[in-house]
């Protein structure tokens, strides 16, 4: 500060007013800093350090005694033992892996669609909308858990209800009455079956959609109408562009949302091991980094696609 | 007859009439089809998203036998509360949900008010970690909290920070770590931090709306001489309160719904609503009932305690609802 004092009294008259602003400056910044402070400590406790910690315990042969944990260097053993030697592992990882395939576009697909009927303007929109956040609220991991395991086939066999979906609408009935292939009946079949789960997965992507829509100016929507665009074109060339950024947020939270929820299959043997002894946290610690890492090159592989057909297209203006 | 002649009429008339009142009428009946159209994927999609909701209620108030009539539907002759009773005692409802509040609903509040500091700071100053902290935001959101529970809850058992108080430990054999597992600070200490349950999308909403607000009232309230926490609380806090909404309704809804790091960090007497749901069709819990598995009485019994559950936080949405609809308008993420 001192050093700083000395150098401005011996400037100039016009550096010196430079100088004051750049003090400014820098006490903003400081003042910035000062805002996020907690945060950084927060970062480093609560998500770096960890972070680093779970990908060291991994590699090691963690136990428990005298009140405190030991970690013993094993190399790729708990790697080793995920992979090759757990029967389990690796079909639970393709099985949610493949619901990430299965879900993703039906979910933000839904989610868009939705959002754009609860988007316009008609008698009963706030009504609509309320009821139709409501998954975010009910939907709760553990909630779906048991509303699916009070229709499970154990009890369905006592001969008390089917499944939630074919209670409600009795999907063999339409299929028996649509008279279709046997395959394309399963499939719709299928799909009816997990429309709850899609459904009830689609809550806080249509918050994000509308909230998205919102900030779209309407100066965009004034100019294509006086263009003569139909409602179609302006759907393509203004609503999606403009959506894109919101669409990959949509996208990576549906990921995140798939690949944790309480019924997911990796999660759940991840956890039952994280209950038990100490002994198996190496083995829960590498299965987690095995699927995190298959799962965020997936969403790499998604983002970058996006990115380059998309992003840049729209970015662009529509068709270049 | 009459209808049919009616609508005879109105054919000949719209083939007799000129073409703009031909093109006006095709409009209206196109705009009343459509609206039509939006009603009825509205209303069944509505359907859907109510249906397990019916289902809940209609299958907790029923009575045993009332499971293998065949004519029963939705609604019995005999309803019960008995069911209730029973989840009500898994449950151990009273003390779960006080214990939910303790423990996630204060560090929700606390998460609301750390979350927006730390995104008034990245949204309004310019300094240069700025892009690495953005980073760090978005690794926060896409890095699932499951990937740092365990080292989490292993440092809880010896809370340090840094490992300087392991090296006071090593030193002098003085051991302060303290065990703070089944304490608050296990959920109040992340909160605070602006690091709790689901922090990253919070703090990015917040932002995306900073962004969006006038800079020019804070740099007025700057010059006036109102230091920059003075100008956060005083203009840009009492302005945000969409955003306020917004966050609260998402964070509430989180916290309440909370399981895997309740269950990992507290003990089974401070459980919160949620984990004691989760394992009410455990053979522990439903073994006081002297349930056998293929009782159809457990059915009623896990919706009913679905309900229980589901309830306090619909009432609170009931009471936020229009505020929170309206707030998603204005709030403008933008991704």
């Amino acid at each position: 500060m001192t050093a700083d004092e000395i150098k401005t009294t011996n400037m100039p008259q016009n550096t010196l007013k430079k100088k004051k602003h750049k003090g400014i400056e820098s006490l903003k910044s400081t003042y910035g800093r000062l805002f996020v402070l907690h945060w950084e400590i927060g970062l480093l406790l609560f998500f770096v350090m960890p972070l680093f910690q779970s990908f060291y315990y991994a590699f090691c042969d963690v136990s428990f005694s005298g009140g405190e944990y030991h970690f013993q260097y094993a190399g790729l053993k708990n790697y080793n033992e995920a992979i090759n030697v757990d029967p389990e592992f690796m079909n639970n990882v393709s099985a949610s892996i493949g619901e990430i395939f299965a879900s993703l576009p039906v979910i933000v697909i839904i989610s868009l669609i939705l959002a754009l009927l609860l988007n316009q303007k008609f008698k009963g929109r706030i009504f609509f909308r309320g009821l139709y956040f409501l998954p975010v609220i009910i939907a709760s991991g553990v909630v779906i858990e048991l509303l699916f395991m009070s229709t499970s086939d154990e009890l369905s066999s006592a001969g008390v209800s089917g499944s939630l979906a074919s209670n409600m609408i009795s999907v063999e009935d339409i299929i028996l009455w649509l008279n279709l292939p046997t395959q394309i009946g399963a499939f719709f079949g299928n799909l009816l079956n997990n429309i709850f789960n899609l459904i009830w997965n689609c809550g806080i992507q249509i918050v994000l959609f509308i909230s998205g829509m919102q900030s779209i100016a309407d100066s965009l929507y004034e100019v294509s109408k006086v263009e003569g665009a139909t409602k179609w074109e302006e759907f393509w060339f203004i609503t999606l562009p403009m959506l894109s950024r919101t669409l990959i947020l949509v996208i990576i939270f549906t990921i995140v949302e798939l690949v944790t929820a309480k019924n997911n299959v990796v999660m759940t043997q991840a956890y039952t091991l994280m209950r038990g002894a100490a002994t198996k946290y190496g083995l829960a610690s590498a299965m987690l980094w095995i699927y995190f890492i298959i799962v965020g090159v997936i969403m790499g592989i998604i983002m970058f696609l996006f990115g380059k057909f998309c992003l840049k297209r729209w970015d662009t203006g529509g068709r270049s | 007859m009459k209808v049919v002649s009616a609508v005879k009429d109105s054919v000949i008339k719209f083939k007799n009439a000129s073409s703009e009142t031909r093109y006006k009428a095709l409009r209206k009946a196109n705009g009343v089809l459509a609206s039509l159209l939006r009603y009825v994927i509205l209303i069944g999609i509505g359907y859907i998203i109510l249906y397990p909701l019916f289902y809940m209620i209609s299958s907790s108030f029923r009575t045993k036998e009332s499971f293998y009539d065949p004519s029963v539907i939705w609604i019995t002759s005999e309803l019960t509360l008995e069911n209730f009773s029973y989840s009500w005692k898994i449950l151990d409802y009273g003390s779960s949900v006080l214990n939910t509040i303790i423990y996630e609903m204060v560090s929700a509040a606390i998460q609301i008010i750390s979350c927006s500091i730390v995104a008034y700071g990245l949204a309004r100053f310019e300094f240069k970690e700025k892009k690495i902290l953005t980073f760090f935001m978005f690794l926060l959101i896409l890095v699932p909290s499951q990937m740092m529970m365990l080292p989490i809850f292993m440092n809880y058992s010896k809370l340090d920070f840094l490992g300087i108080l392991g090296m006071l430990d090593s030193l002098t054999g003085i051991d302060i770590r303290p065990n703070v597992l089944n304490s608050f600070w296990t959920f109040y200490l992340p909160a605070l931090l602006g690091v709790g349950i689901r922090s990253g999308i919070i703090i990015y909403i917040y932002i995306q709306f900073f962004k969006g607000l006038p800079k020019e009232l804070e740099e007025a309230a700057w010059i006036d001489g109102a230091g920059p926490f003075k100008t956060y609380l005083r203009i840009a806090l009492p302005s945000s309160g969409v955003v306020i909404t917004t966050v609260t309704v998402f964070s509430l809804i989180w916290h309440w719904n909370d399981y895997s790091l309740s269950s990992m960090y507290l003990y089974s007497e401070s459980w919160p609503v949620a984990v004691k749901l989760s394992s009410i069709n455990t053979p522990e819990a439903m073994g006081t009932l002297r349930l056998d598995s293929n009782d159809p009485l457990r059915i009623a019994i896990m919706m009913s305690a679905c309900l229980l559950f589901v309830v306090p936080i619909l009432i609170v949405y009931l009471f936020l609802q229009r505020k929170f609809v309206k707030s998603i308008d204005r709030v403008g993420i933008t991704g």
